[in-house]
């Protein structure tokens, strides 16, 4: 039976290199406004509003979880037969 | 093909056909991507879980600097608390009242100085500006105001405790900034 997987691995090129291109678009992206959390949760916290620094957290969590099921789609290649 | 018992998983990144060489770095790049990602997260649980939990120690009561006559007008003084490392100034302002900062700069914690005569406290290292009266920034890279101290004054002896907003009376002399 065919998968997810083998289906992927037999497409064209060209449909895995847009793949794999907004695959990384799409971590570059969480990255920043992962950055601009972090950054923007520290300056408050030193400025003593520490009510930013949770939510913040809880955002970046959820784009890190984003991110990592996002790369069940990242084409594998072909699979080397063992 | 693997014909022995080694783990060949090396093979995946040096593959045969140059097409599939192309992939192998964007993938590796996505999943340090991935990883980034993850450190980041890590990151902001760890500011909050600084900022809300473990908030940094206050300064209990007041603390003595030094007699009055010892700092001359325009002077400064640096000072450490006792049982802390974080190093303090404390000015002597031209109108002759006190103000106390941290000597930190909020920007990445060169030492600040008091200039003479201008209001102004400098950080050399980027040409912070801060006004020496409460501690904003004017200029510069800096995103912080100065961690302030009150100053207290006991007869001819100079004491600092824990800055609060509330005990800072406007002053009358202040001029405006410009
Ligand atoms: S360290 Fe003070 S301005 Fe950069």
């Amino acid at each position: 039976m065919s998968n997810f997987r083998e289906a992927q691995n037999q497409a064209h090129p060209n449909k895995t290199n847009t793949l794999m291109l907004a695959l990384i678009m799409i971590l570059i992206l969480n990255v920043s406004i992962q950055v601009w959390l972090l950054y923007t949760a520290l300056n408050n916290a030193l400025e003593k509003n520490t009510d930013i620094a949770f939510p913040s957290f809880i955002a970046s969590s959820i784009l890190f979880l984003i991110g990592f099921g996002w790369l069940y789609f990242l084409p594998s290649g072909p699979r080397v037969t063992k | 093909m693997a014909t022995d018992k080694k783990d060949n998983h090396w093979k995946e990144d040096f593959p045969v056909y140059q097409l599939e060489s192309t992939q192998v770095s964007r993938r590796d790049f996505a999943k340090f991507l991935c990883l980034v990602s993850g450190g980041l997260a890590v990151g902001s649980g760890y500011v909050a879980i600084k900022a809300n939990f473990f908030p940094p120690d206050k300064i209990v009561g007041e603390h003595f600097v030094c007699k009055k006559h010892e700092l001359p007008v325009g002077g400064t003084r640096s000072f450490v608390i006792n049982g802390s490392t974080i190093p303090y100034i404390l000015i002597r302002m031209e109108n002759d009242e006190f103000r106390a900062y941290e000597q930190k700069c909020t920007h990445l914690s060169c030492a600040v100085f008091y200039k003479p005569g201008s209001g102004k406290i400098e950080c050399p290292c980027h040409n912070g500006l801060f006004d020496a009266f409460t501690g904003e920034v004017l200029a510069g890279p800096p995103p912080r105001p100065l961690p302030r101290l009150t100053v207290v004054i006991k007869g001819e002896e100079v004491y600092v405790k824990d800055f609060k907003p509330d005990n800072d009376k406007p002053d009358p002399n202040r001029q405006s900034r410009s």
